[in-house]
């Protein structure tokens, strides 16, 4: 049973994120129609939650709702999509560019991002933790402090995923050009 | 733990500057570092065209219709509920207010009313920080247009100042995370917050409610469609005789205005 106290919290909380929640479910299900079960299922957590939560940060909040559903549904569905790459979050393993790179041509990467359709696969083949990190920023255009929030994460592990993300992102973007 | 590394460590401080999340002083120690560095110019460089890529071809695209609906649906009462509480009447002027501010966004009470607390927390905060109001000024033409530009409900700013309570300024009182207008009433060397609060958490009576908290006292009440809650450090009698000059004035404007 849930209290008109709870739904009332809800309406201000949860369906003005419902574009961010599903954006991001998206990104993490790689399916525009498992992302509205996903949504649905989060929307739901979300409102019983709500009869105790203390909720600072409605985005951030809702959205670690969504990113849990996602990985429960995802273990669930399939399960050799969840990657949790092992050292992801050791910053000594951060893959930083070559410093060759500095006197390589540029040329390659711009050409390459002009290409929807490869910028989305690049993205889509990112380990999970690296994609959550980077969907959440530049999709959803959390603050750090935020997507540490929605991933459960400290703010320097999302520091250093977001850097691994872009950093493989660009070497993808370039090599197969 | 992991050693330090000083090309990571340079990377994720580009990966900062890039994202807006360095401070002043730092943003000015990089800089520094990449006019000197080559390489790091061209990092920087590198991880703006990824970033810049993503969001131009990963834009956040709207959910679809069917499922905002259903999302939304879940939190609306259940209209039998509605009925059996509510005259026609109030549960549109409800709505209303909730379209506009929306409830206030709290947790469980520990031991007394949340948004007392809150409101007292606040003039506590105030007081002790010197910090009274946002906007210093006496008059209810700047002082109202400033409110009504931060705080969602359309506060009326009244001069009381021929009652003996000089207007002093405003500011946005916060509960959970609704801003609320309040009014700063200055009386001697005290202070007098006003806070309007949306009738959708409202549940005072139109007769005040006395209560006090922390030394500091407060009056709650409830005129037409809007509540309000004074808060002050002088004692009950003098912010019972405030409030009802301040009822009174806010009456006279109402009438005038509808």
């Amino acid at each position: 049973m849930i209290s008109e106290a709870a739904r009332r919290r809800y309406q201000t909380i949860v369906p003005p994120y419902v574009d961010d929640a599903y954006a991001l479910a998206r990104w993490l299900s790689g399916s525009s129609v498992d992302a509205e079960d996903i949504v649905q299922e989060a929307a739901l957590r979300a409102l019983n939650a709500l009869e105790t939560a203390i909720v600072e940060r409605p985005r951030a909040w809702f959205l670690r709702i969504v990113r849990n559903a996602a990985l429960t549904w995802m273990a669930k569905n399939r399960p050799k999509a969840v990657v949790m790459v092992g050292g992801v979050d050791d910053l000594a393993a951060i893959e930083t560019f070559d410093p060759a790179a500095g006197e390589r041509s540029p040329e390659a990467l711009l050409i390459a991002a002009e290409d929807g359709d490869r910028v989305r696969r690049a993205i889509a083949a990112l380990p999970t933790p690296l994609r959550e990190a980077l969907v959440l920023r530049e999709v959803n255009d959390l603050s750090y402090r935020e997507i540490a929030e929605a991933t459960a994460t400290p703010i320097g592990t999302v520091m250093s995923r977001l850097a691994r993300a872009r950093v493989a992102l660009a070497k993808t973007l370039e090599d197969k050009s | 733990m992991s050693q330090f590394d000083p090309r990571a460590d340079k990377l994720l401080r580009l990966n900062a500057a890039l994202d807006d999340e360095l401070d002043a002083a730092h943003r000015l120690d990089l800089d520094r570092e990449i006019a000197q560095d080559p390489h790091a110019a061209a990092a920087l460089q590198r991880l703006s065209v990824v970033s810049d890529a993503v969001r131009r071809h990963a834009p956040r695209e709207a959910a679809p219709a069917s499922l905002r609906a259903s999302v939304a649906a879940l939190g609306s009462p259940r209209p039998a509920a509605r009925r059996a509480y509510f005259p026609i009447g109030a549960a549109l002027a409800a709505g209303l207010a909730i379209g506009v501010t929306g409830p206030l966004v709290l947790g469980p009470s520990r031991g007394g009313d949340p948004v007392m607390a809150s409101l007292t927390g606040d003039f506590a905060r105030a007081e002790l920080s010197g910090h009274t109001y946002d906007i210093a000024s006496s008059d209810r033409h700047v002082v109202k247009p400033w409110l009504a530009t931060r705080a969602p409900l359309g506060v009326e700013a009244v001069d009381l100042a021929d009652k003996g309570y000089p207007l002093a300024g405003g500011r946005v009182a916060v509960v959970g995370a609704t801003p609320l207008p309040t009014l700063v009433y200055q009386r001697r060397e005290h202070w007098i917050a006003v806070t309007e609060l949306p009738l959708s958490l409202e549940k005072a009576e139109a007769t005040p409610q006395a209560g006090t908290l922390d030394g500091f006292r407060s009056l709650r009440w409830r005129d037409r469609e809007r509540g309000y809650v004074a808060v002050s450090d002088i004692d009950s009698e003098e912010l019972s005789a405030f409030v009802a000059v301040f009822r009174a004035a806010i009456g006279v404007n109402g009438s005038e205005t509808h």
